[in-house]
């Protein structure tokens, strides 16, 4: 988008917030007025570091913060820890996932921690490198062979990707997100992109 | 009993009894609309602006809404986004003789909330086609009759599409057709050159420009943000509640009651007429009677069909109207066997801007002209190509900083599509009452029985076949056909249950939507339709009920009521 067209797209959603305040009866808040200008909500995300677990017991935290640490890092952006990855895990495993996979995952968590620290370093001793081998070797492993239900690694990964791409850094910081954007169009280049994946 | 008194009763407020509320109000008739569920009013939407972080969960359906609602989890819509749209199961408990996908919204809007705007009309090809393959009854209706109130549905409504000139799929009054995305653009001319098969955009209610009317000063142009399930402060989509139920209060005539749960019709059998309605509230368990010189029914074509079955008397020992023994039977819906997908090269520098509410649509070609197969009618498909998401990676073995990198570009291409079949309707397939088992208000329970059988199923084998062969033609890579095991209900297009037609002794309903034996009840929703097309019903009912209410203020007028 050139110069003109954001100064447009902000012309309309300044109409746009007329409407609204007027569809409201004129009662509008500041923070919400300030999101529609923003094109995002003013609500900041829930911090990931020390979490209070609805899922994880002892230890288990504490190894899936350190896969979702080593799978999304922080790098010159936000990682999975800065988008409370670990949280979110808890919280999907305790409140979406059914009894058997969340026993599947636990004992997941448990084996992938021994089976990590039988090379002599247990896993949350390593250090950010060995980990990472150790979480790319569970990975590679689970694509060779064949699984009868998913494996725990992969699970992993799936949440920490979705936990992580729906966080608030994880979506402005790597995606287009435009909560009104008012028009589509079918054909951009990605040069004409702000950012070339554009959040929907 | 003078409180209680009405011109007119609505019962429901959805798709079909919002436009009943519209337009008895707007003809003067002091009207009563009674829906079952709650409030909801115009622009209060509790997630419709929520950030994809503000849901929790990663918008996945929870344990607790599996639990409570394991029929409307038998589809992906009751996410934290939208799950307050969809009836709590344990609750309204009905009976699966076969399994029957039943998806409902108790609500003030109903399903117009979360329907997917898809707005299609059915051409001669459809009214005529019972008749001249002597399938169930004929359609009392013509194209030609019903096109003036398809075009007041249209313009009221707002529906965007292109003009096409297809015969099987008559154009009607657009606003402003949505983009086709470059892959779709290409997947089109694939299409054309080389199965000589048409690919456009879906026609939608959303609002690609300003209405061309002003009777509808609350809603505003679609903003593209396609969460219209949720429910579109900016009135970018037709829902009543955005658009026909303000038209009905500005009226003055319209009042407006949540939480009444209609479960009878009054009949007096001096008069030959029903006399109003019985009512429980669903909050106190109180009930109430009450009056008007005609009552539409719009309650969904199982719900007044219920009702109807519910309404005894010794005029109507077997439900109210059901003279010919067809009321609840004949329930149609789409067929929806499955999905189709491949990926697409190239296309890797381009991508689209907004979110779409709608995707393309394949009209029927089956059975069209002079192609000819050994079924009848046909299917049209669904779709849409996107550039894919972080979600591939789910594929690969990435991790780590080059994950995060990959995942700054866009993934490749794909196109998906679904096909929607028409199913015939069969006396076989129906709805009835089992007053042995009751629900928490007392109230029996509606029991349903209907299946595909033999027309639906060797349909299916083109609607996978030609799947495959067209994303093929197109030279598209990695072609899956999907199957599933698809239960009626499961398009949430139920139907059928209270067909329109001349004979009475073979229908329920005139060719106004007027019951044969009691011309002052109107029954408007799906439940009118003798046979089903495979294109999105919902316009067909705005048009429809439209219809029928300005024949019943012309024969209020006349004294015929």
């Amino acid at each position: 988008m050139n110069g003109s067209d954001e100064s447009l797209e902000m012309l309309e959603r300044r109409a746009l917030l007329k409407r609204v305040a007027w569809m409201l009866g004129g009662a509008v808040s500041a923070p919400a007025a300030l999101a529609i200008l923003q094109g995002c909500s003013a609500k900041e995300p829930v911090p990931g570091a020390a979490i209070a677990s609805k899922f994880f017991k002892g230890r288990q935290a504490d190894v899936v913060t350190a896969i979702a640490d080593v799978l999304i890092p922080r790098t010159d952006t936000s990682g999975a820890l800065d988008a409370g990855v670990p949280a979110f895990i808890d919280a999907v495993m305790a409140d979406v996932y059914p009894k058997d996979a969340q026993e599947r995952f636990s004992a997941g968590i448990d084996e992938f921690e021994t089976a990590a620290g039988s090379g002599g370093t247990a896993f949350l001793e390593q250090d950010t490198a060995q980990r990472a081998a150790t979480v790319q070797q569970a990975i590679d492993a689970a694509f060779t062979g064949e699984h009868k239900d998913k494996p725990f690694i992969l699970v992993a990964r799936e949440l920490t990707l979705l936990g992580f791409y729906t966080s608030r850094v994880g979506v402005t910081e790597n995606m287009e997100y435009v909560a009104v954007p008012t028009v589509y169009h079918g054909c951009v280049p990605l040069s004409q992109m702000k950012k070339h994946v554009y959040w929907e | 009993m003078e409180q209680n008194s009405f011109d007119a009763i609505v019962v429901g407020s959805g798709m079909s009894g919002g436009w009943a509320a519209k337009e008895l109000t707007e003809k003067g008739l002091k009207t009563l609309v009674l829906e079952r569920g709650r409030m909801v009013r115009h622009p209060d939407y509790p997630t419709a602006t929520k950030d994809p972080w503000e849901l929790p969960y990663g918008n996945r359906i929870t344990q607790e809404t599996r639990h409570r609602k394991p029929v409307q989890s038998r589809t992906g819509y009751p996410t934290p986004a939208n799950q307050h749209w969809f009836v709590d199961d344990l609750d309204n408990p009905y009976v699966e003789e076969q399994p029957f996908d039943w998806l409902r919204g108790y609500h003030v809007g109903g399903r117009s909330l979360m329907w997917a705007r898809q707005s299609y009309r059915f051409g001669p090809l459809d009214f005529e086609a019972n008749a001249k393959e002597g399938v169930a009854i004929p359609w009392p209706v013509t194209y030609d009759e019903i096109a003036p109130w398809y075009d007041k549905a249209e313009i009221f409504a707002g529906i965007s599409g292109s003009v096409e000139g297809l015969y099987q799929l008559p154009d009607g009054k657009f606003l402003p057709p949505h983009d086709l995305n470059c892959v779709e653009v290409d997947f089109k001319k694939r299409l054309d050159e080389k199965l000589g098969r048409k690919l456009i955009i879906g026609r939608c209610a959303n609002l690609t420009a300003p209405l061309t009317h002003n009777e509808s000063p609350q809603r505003g142009t679609c903003q593209a943000r396609n969460m219209c399930i949720r429910g579109c402060p900016f009135g970018g989509y037709f829902s009543s509640v955005s658009a026909t139920l303000p038209s009905a209060e500005r009226t003055g005539n319209m009042t407006l009651k949540p939480n009444q749960i209609v479960y009878e019709l009054i009949y007096d059998n001096d008069k030959g007429k029903a006399t109003g309605v019985r009512v429980l509230d669903s909050e106190t368990g109180k009930q109430t009677d009450y009056f008007a010189k005609i009552v539409f029914l719009c309650a969904s074509a199982l719900g007044s069909a219920y009702i109807m079955l519910n309404s005894t008397s010794s005029r109507f020992p077997n439900g109210f109207g059901n003279d010919s023994g067809e009321l609840g039977h004949n329930i149609m819906d789409h067929n929806k066997p499955g999905n189709s997908n491949a990926s697409v090269e190239g296309y890797l520098e381009v991508a689209y801007t907004g979110r779409r509410p709608n995707g393309f649509y394949i009209p029927r070609y089956r059975n069209v002209g002079k192609d000819k197969r050994g079924y009848l009618r046909g299917f049209g498909y669904q779709g849409r190509a996107a550039r894919s998401n972080y979600n591939r990676f789910n594929d690969t073995p990435l991790m780590g900083a080059e994950l995060k990198k990959a995942a700054l570009e866009p993934g490749p291409w794909t196109v998906g599509m679904t096909a929607f079949g028409e199913i015939l309707p069969y006396h076989e397939n129906y709805a009835r009452l089992d007053r042995d088992k009751k629900d928490k208000h007392g109230l029996p329970l509606l029991v349903v029985n209907a299946v595909v059988r033999e027309n639906e199923r060797k349909m299916e084998e083109d609607m996978k076949n030609d799947a495959a062969e067209m994303l093929e033609a197109a030279g598209y890579k990695n072609v899956t056909v999907k199957s599933d095991a698809y239960h009626v209900g499961n398009s949430i297009h139920e139907s059928g249950t209270a067909r329109m037609g001349n004979d009475p002794k073979k229908s329920v309903l005139n060719k106004f939507n007027q019951v044969h034996a009691c011309k002052n009840v109107f029954v408007t929703d799906g439940s009118f339709m003798p046979s089903f097309g495979c294109q999105n019903p919902s316009l067909t009912y705005m048009a429809f009920t439209a219809r029928a209410a300005d024949h019943a203020v012309n024969e209020l007028k006349k004294g015929n009521l």
